[in-house]
């Protein structure tokens, strides 16, 4: 690993701050919507708010996949655009754990199995020690606050790096922070001098990463079972964590591609150059095809196998018109984002990858959809207002406070050591 | 009887062959090519390269691998020897799709290397630069220019003049010996 360091200007700011203003009026508006939505009708506000709760945890837990691979593959190209991911992935605590609060007290209008008794019904009975309130309250609460430890902590350093050498420096390592430096340097004989914290910092972002993806795969997978697959508690699916997974990367890279996009065009990240955009739109393309593989998979077996415990799930998914949306999947999905996606020269271009973005954002939200409502609406998607209010007031929440936080600290790592090969090669 | 094949520089250095390139690319040349001991990232910039059209061979490789693979399945389960098996019915793109797929990949992998022989004008048993003694160095440590006779832009004195402005180490006639 070299060292050398790279300074990097701080962009002036507060040029075109005008945009700023549209999530405070997205926020406004959902509220309103909110509202009216909670008073009409509880539980479709239940479900749009479930909906869209999904929809914007996948930002979060995606932005946090790609900033633990950025560390344990130790990538280069990633470094310019690794900051506002940390910052895209610390929403998910406290801020997600506060939106999950109206979910957790809605609870019951939203879980149908919350209302039986697992003596009477075996499937629930066979799942009992994971569907019970105590343990969907605790489970729930125990993610948050894991994904709080996991990305607090990555950001910490990184923003302890930028620092690192000045007098600014803190790096104080908590809880089992110590044990892991310790283990580090002592049984595995690396390097982990406090007196060079620049290197110091890497180390612990990376030993973070290394047993975080473990924690992000699991954790990932209990939240998506415990919050949207338990609607229909009888069905079970060891792919669906992964289909969860697969669509939240896809979004969180085509939204990574286009916040760089925009901070570069105002000047707030000129780092960014075609080798970053370039990697996340063939990322694109890759998860593109990862969640077709994924979700035909899981289609597949189920079809296969033919066991009614699990194609009831499929066979809700396509009475009436949820059939079309079932169809628009694999079209929207995969097909139309896939033969876009192909030529390498589209991948850098704004009028491929803007239409994509919107795309990508429509066909993650009716996934959602796809997963959440059709207990509530059997006879295919039926759009409610509290469906839009539900998205804006969480998007538009969490759209302030990520501005916030990017442009409370230097919107690039300043002294990442791997920061010399980004801006080199391009 | 021999006669003029190419008319080939020698620089030292990746910076040197850069600067090479983009004079050459900026003077209209077609034929021409820029030979290096490694990749030189900025290279097909330099040169003014598009994207390689061996995409397009992989494309419809896949596409046809993707047809021919559904129409056999078709024509063996449905029609050749139909055999209800599993109470699945005679034809279904579910079942269909892995083995398609597989075929998918298979031609796309072959349209990729044949369309790369085909672009490549390969197989070619033997390419006059091979037996230019100075030109062995591009395996080890030196970097060339090589601007073909043929190519339209071409004139003796003019290239030879354009490849000395670009400060080379050596510039040398390649004949093509038959």
């Amino acid at each position: 690993m070299s060292t050398e360091t790279v300074t990097v200007a701080t962009p002036a700011q507060g040029q075109g701050t005008e945009w700023r203003s549209i999530p405070q009026i997205a926020v406004v508006f959902g509220l309103v919507l909110c509202i009216y939505g909670f008073i009409d009708d509880k539980q479709q506000f239940a479900y749009s708010y479930l909906t869209a709760f999904m929809f914007f945890l996948s930002i979060g837990l995606g932005s946090l996949f790609l900033v633990l691979v950025h560390h344990l593959f130790d990538a280069g190209w990633s470094a310019p655009i690794r900051r506002y991911l940390e910052h895209l992935s610390c929403l998910l605590f406290p801020w997600l754990g506060i939106a999950f609060i109206p979910i957790g007290f809605l609870a019951m209008d939203i879980y149908p199995w919350m209302h039986l008794d697992p003596h009477e019904d075996h499937a629930l009975h066979a799942k009992a020690a994971l569907f019970n309130k105590p343990m969907w309250y605790t489970a729930s609460v125990v993610l948050f606050l894991l994904w709080g430890w996991l990305t607090h902590r990555l950001r910490y350093w990184s923003l302890q790096q930028d620092k690192s050498g000045t007098a600014d420096f803190e790096g104080k390592l908590v809880f089992f922070e110590k044990f892991m430096a310790g283990f580090s340097r002592n049984f595995q004989g690396l390097p982990f001098e406090k007196d060079n914290q620049q290197v110091m910092c890497t180390r612990m972002m990376r030993i973070h990463a290394g047993y975080g993806v473990a924690l992000f795969a699991f954790s990932l997978t209990l939240g998506c079972i415990l919050w949207m697959k338990s609607i229909q508690h009888q069905f079970f699916s060891t792919m669906y964590g992964v289909y969860y997974f697969a669509g939240s990367v896809w979004l969180s890279i085509s939204t990574a591609w286009i916040i760089g996009r925009i901070l570069k065009a105002r000047g707030h990240l000129p780092q960014l150059h075609k080798l970053q955009f370039y990697h996340l739109g063939t990322m694109l393309l890759a998860f593109t095809v990862f969640y077709a593989y994924i979700h035909f998979s899981q289609y597949f077996l189920i079809w296969n196998a033919a066991v009614p415990e699990e194609t009831f799930w499929y066979v809700m998914r396509e009475k009436g018109t949820w059939m079309y949306v079932g169809v628009a999947l694999i079209v929207g999905h995969f097909v139309i984002p896939f033969l876009a996606l192909l030529r390498i020269d589209g991948k850098l271009t704004n009028k491929l990858m803007v239409p994509i973005f919107v795309w990508v954002v429509l066909m993650h939200y009716m996934d959602m959809m796809f997963n959440v409502m059709p207990e509530i609406h059997p006879d295919g998607p039926s759009p409610a207002l509290a469906d839009i209010g539900s998205w804006l007031l969480i998007g538009g929440a969490l759209a302030m406070i990520f501005i916030r936080n990017l442009f409370d600290h230097p919107v690039c790592p300043l002294r990442d050591p791997r920061m010399g090969e980004a801006l080199e090669q391009h | 009887m021999s006669k003029h094949y190419a008319i080939i520089a020698e620089y030292d250095t990746p910076a040197d062959i850069m600067a090479a390139a983009e004079k050459v690319h900026a003077a209209g040349y077609e034929k021409w090519d820029v030979h290096t001991p490694f990749p030189v990232h900025g290279m097909d910039d330099a040169m003014g390269l598009d994207n390689a059209k061996v995409g397009w061979f992989t494309f419809f490789g896949g596409i046809t691998g993707l047809t021919v693979g559904m129409l056999m399945i078709y024509f063996m389960n449905k029609v050749d020897y139909d055999i209800v098996v599993g109470g699945k019915p005679l034809f279904s793109g579910f079942y269909a799709f892995p083995v398609a797929y597989e075929m998918t990949i298979l031609l796309g992998a072959f349209g990729s290397l044949g369309g790369m022989f085909i672009l490549n004008r390969l197989p070619r048993h033997h390419n006059p630069l091979l037996i230019n003694d100075r030109f062995a160095a591009v395996t080890d440590d030196k970097f060339f220019v090589v601007i073909e006779c043929e190519d339209p832009a071409y004139d003796e004195a003019v290239t030879r003049a354009l490849l000395e402005g670009t400060d080379p180490q050596h510039i040398e006639m390649v004949e093509d010996a038959q």
